[in-house]
C-alpha cells in the first residue's frame, strides 16, 4: 500500500503534470509557478478525494508547501483515528 | 468520475491531435466543471484534443458577447440563479425575502433578456449546449420550504419561457432536467464551502454530472436508424403459433401492458423516421393474421420488411439490412431469447442487441428509455417522414431496373423532379447532418462540425448545392449535398454525399450535368478518398471517370451519361 507521502506525491503529479517525485516532495507555492489559487483549490479537492478526508479550507489557505500539507494530513488522520 | 481521473484523462489527450475548442460560459469560477467537461468530451472524442476556453468571473453576458464563433466548435452555457440576480446566490448580501422579491423578478427578467440576446448572436453555426439553473433556490422566500411561493413559481416561469424561446433555434440543445435529476441528487449539488472560498458552487459529483451532460449534448452520437424486433414474448405476450392470433396480448387486462408500451414506443420511433422490421421464427400465415389485428398499437404498414420463417435470425437480419441499405452499426435488434441475440451478435458484432425483459417491469421501463437514447435526434426533418416509403419504392425501382428496357421505361414514366438549392442558409442543419451520416455514396468520408462546415464556406469560390428529389411515388426530400470550388473552367468537388434512398435514379449523373452547365466547366475534379464503406461512390467514379481522383472532362461525361429524365428546378439560398 502507498505511504501517505507517496500518495501525496501522486496527487501533486495529477494536479501538476510532468512533475517528478523529487520536485513534488520539495514543492511550494514559491517554487511552482503553476500553483495559483485555482491549482490550490484543485489540490485540496483531489487530496480530499484520494485521502477520503474533509479539509478545513480556512486552514488550507496557509498550506503552501508539500511538507506543510503532509504534516496537516498527518494531524487530521491522527484526529480521525482517535475518534 | 473522480477529479483525479478527469485531470489524468485530459492530460493523456494526444498532443498532436486536431484541437476541439469549446467555450465554457458561466458566471462562476469554472474550476472543476471545466475539468469534468474536458474529460467527458475527451472520452467521446478520443482523436481530438479538447481545449476549453472560459470567460471572466461574474460576467456570463460579457463572455457570450465577446465569443468569436470562429474560434470554437461549440459553446457550453451554464446559467445559475446568481447570474440572474446576485441575491439569488450566497456570495452577496443584497437582501432576501418578500421586500426584494418583486425587484429580483425584474432583474431576472432583464438578465435573461441580455443572455438571450447574446446567445442569439452565436447560435446560427455553432452548437450551443445550455443548462438552466440546476441548484436549489436560496431560503429567501416567505413560505416554509414545503410550500412553493408565488415568487419562486414566477422565477421558474421566467426561466422556462426563456428556454422555450431558445430551443426553437436549430443549433441550441438544452439539457433535459429530468436526466440531470436522475444523475445528480438535488440536495447534493451545492457546495457552500467552495462557493464562498473559490466562487465555485458545485460539489464534485454535480460538476461531474454536468460535465457528462454537456459533453453528451455537444458531441452526441449519431442516432440509430433501424430496429429489428422479435414477435413472441417481445412485440406481444405469448407464442402466436400456439395460442393463435387472437391469443397473443399486449394490454393491461392481460397483464401484457409492457408489450403494448413497447409497441407504442416503436410506433413513436417509426413516426420520427426510424425503420422498424420484424425477424421471427414462426409461421408466416398466423403472424400476418396477428399483425392484421385492428388493436395492434404499432400499425402493420409501419413495419417493413417482415421476415417470418424458421431459418436463422441472422439471415433475416442480413436481408433486412440489405433492403434498408444501412450498416449493422446503425441498427438495434430486440429479442426475448438470449440465444437468438447471441446468434445475431456473432454475425453482426457492431449491432446493438438488446434483451426484451418480458417479466421484469423495471428492466422493461429501462428498455423504453434506452430506446429513446439510442434513436433520439436533436430535431426532426421533413425527410424523416419519407424514409420508409422511399425504401419501399426503392424495392419497386430495383425490381424494375433489373431489365434494361424496363428500367428506361420506368425512369421515363417516373415524373421525377430534382430541386437544386445553391448556398443554403446556415440554419439548414439537414446539410451537415446528411454529410455526416452518409457512408456509402460519400466522396471521402470527411465529417464536419457545424463550425468547421461554415468556416469552409468563407472561400468566395466555394459553392454548396443541396439536392432534393420527388417523383410520382412521393418525395424523398433533401437527399444529396455537394460542396466544392470553381476556379475558371474547372470545378473541384470536396464533398459529395447522397442518401442510399436515392440510388438507381440517375440523380448522381444529373448532379454532374448541372455542375457542368451552371459553371460552364470544362472539367470536374473529385477529391476522392476510399473508405471502408464508400464502395458505391467508388464504383460510380470508376464508371464515369475511369480512375477515381482523375479529372472528368465535359466530353467524357457527355459520352458516359445516360439519358436523364428529371426536371430540374434551381433556387438560391
Amino acid at each position: 500500500m502507498d505511504s501517505r507521502e507517496d500518495k501525496l506525491v501522486k496527487v501533486f503529479q495529477t494536479v501538476f503534470p510532468d512533475m517528478d517525485a523529487h520536485t513534488a516532495r520539495g514543492a511550494s507555492q514559491e517554487s511552482v509557478p503553476r500553483w495559483d489559487s485555482v491549482a490550490a483549490i484543485t489540490l485540496m479537492n483531489v487530496i480530499e478525494e484520494e485521502f477520503e478526508v474533509q479539509l478545513d479550507f480556512d486552514k488550507a489557505a496557509d498550506l503552501t508547501s508539500f511538507p506543510q500539507i503532509l504534516d496537516y494530513l498527518g494531524e487530521i488522520q491522527a484526529d480521525a483515528a482517535r475518534l | 468520475m473522480k477529479l483525479s481521473e478527469a485531470l489524468s484523462l485530459v492530460q493523456k489527450a494526444p498532443a498532436d491531435a486536431q484541437p476541439f475548442p469549446v467555450l465554457l460560459a458561466c458566471g462562476f469560477t469554472p474550476l472543476h466543471l471545466e475539468n469534468y467537461l474536458a474529460a467527458h468530451l475527451q472520452t467521446v472524442l478520443p482523436n481530438r484534443k479538447v481545449r476549453i476556453a472560459t470567460g471572466l468571473y461574474d460576467d456570463l453576458v460579457g463572455t457570450l458577447e465577446q465569443f468569436d464563433p470562429a474560434g470554437a466548435e461549440a459553446a457550453a452555457v451554464v446559467i445559475e440563479w446568481s447570474d440572474l440576480d446576485p441575491r439569488l446566490g450566497y456570495r452577496k448580501l443584497g437582501g432576501w425575502g418578500h421586500r426584494v422579491a418583486a425587484n429580483i423578478l425584474e432583474t431576472t427578467e432583464a438578465a435573461l433578456g441580455r443572455i438571450e440576446a447574446a446567445l442569439l448572436r452565436i447560435t446560427a453555426a455553432t452548437r450551443v449546449a445550455f443548462v438552466l439553473p440546476s441548484l436549489s433556490l436560496t431560503p429567501g422566500f416567505h413560505t416554509s420550504g414545503w410550500q412553493a411561493s408565488g415568487d419562486e413559481i414566477a422565477l421558474r416561469g421566467l426561466v422556462a419561457e426563456f428556454a422555450r424561446r431558445l430551443i426553437s433555434r436549430p443549433s441550441v440543445a438544452l439539457l433535459n432536467e429530468q436526466r440531470l435529476n436522475e444523475r445528480s441528487k438535488l440536495d447534493e449539488r451545492y457546495d457552500l464551502r467552495t462557493d464562498l472560498h473559490a466562487g465555485f458552487p458545485y460539489t464534485l459529483k454535480h460538476a461531474d454530472a454536468l460535465g457528462e451532460a454537456l459533453a453528451a449534448l455537444i458531441a452526441s452520437p449519431q442516432p440509430k436508424k433501424g430496429l429489428i424486433t422479435d414477435l413472441d414474448d417481445t412485440l406481444w405476450l405469448g407464442l402466436v403459433g400456439e395460442v393463435g392470433h387472437d391469443g397473443v396480448a399486449w394490454d393491461l387486462a392481460s397483464h401484457a401492458q409492457i408489450h403494448g408500451l413497447y409497441q407504442q414506443m416503436l410506433q413513436a420511433l417509426a413516426d420520427q423516421g426510424v425503420l422498424i422490421a420484424i425477424a421471427s421464427k414462426n409461421s408466416a400465415e398466423v403472424v400476418e393474421q396477428a399483425l392484421a389485428r385492428p388493436d395492434l398499437v404499432l400499425p402493420r404498414e409501419k413495419v417493413y420488411p417482415v421476415e417470418v420463417h424458421w431459418e436463422a435470425k441472422s439471415g433475416s437480419v442480413e436481408r433486412i439490412l440489405k433492403t434498408w441499405n444501412i450498416g449493422a452499426d446503425s441498427v438495434v435488434f430486440v429479442d426475448d431469447n438470449r440465444m437468438e441475440l447471441e446468434e445475431v451478435r456473432a454475425r453482426f458484432p457492431d449491432m446493438e442487441c438488446i434483451l426484451f425483459p418480458k417479466s421484469d417491469y423495471a428492466a422493461g421501463l429501462k428498455l423504453l428509455h434506452r430506446l429513446r437514447d439510442l434513436f433520439g435526434k436533436p430535431r426532426l426533418a421533413e425527410e424523416d417522414a419519407y424514409r420508409l416509403e422511399s425504401i419501399k419504392q426503392n424495392q419497386h425501382v430495383a425490381d424494375s431496373m433489373r431489365n434494361g428496357d424496363m428500367a428506361e421505361r420506368f425512369l421515363a414514366a417516373a415524373e421525377a423532379s430534382m430541386g437544386l438549392e445553391f448556398n443554403p442558409p446556415a440554419t439548414d442543419k439537414r446539410v451537415v447532418e446528411l454529410v455526416n451520416k452518409t457512408n456509402q455514396f460519400n466522396l471521402n468520408g470527411v465529417r464536419y462540425t457545424e463550425a468547421e462546415w461554415q468556416q469552409g464556406l468563407n472561400d468566395p469560390d466555394c459553392f454548396v448545392a443541396v439536392v432534393s428529389y420527388r417523383d410520382k411515388f412521393g418525395p424523398l426530400g433533401k437527399i444529396a449535398v455537394l460542396r466544392g470550388a470553381r476556379t475558371q473552367a474547372r470545378v473541384r468537388i470536396d464533398t459529395w454525399v447522397m442518401s442510399c434512398r436515392a440510388f438507381s435514379r440517375r440523380i448522381e449523373y444529373q448532379c454532374l450535368s448541372q455542375l457542368f452547365q451552371r459553371f460552364g466547366a470544362d472539367e470536374v475534379i473529385f477529391n476522392f478518398m476510399s473508405t471502408p464503406k464508400n464502395g458505391p461512390m467508388r464504383e460510380f467514379l470508376s464508371a464515369v471517370v475511369g480512375e477515381p481522383g482523375l479529372a472528368l472532362t465535359r466530353q467524357a461525361f457527355a459520352a458516359k451519361c445516360p439519358k436523364l429524365y428529371q426536371k430540374v428546378v434551381e433556387n438560391y439560398g
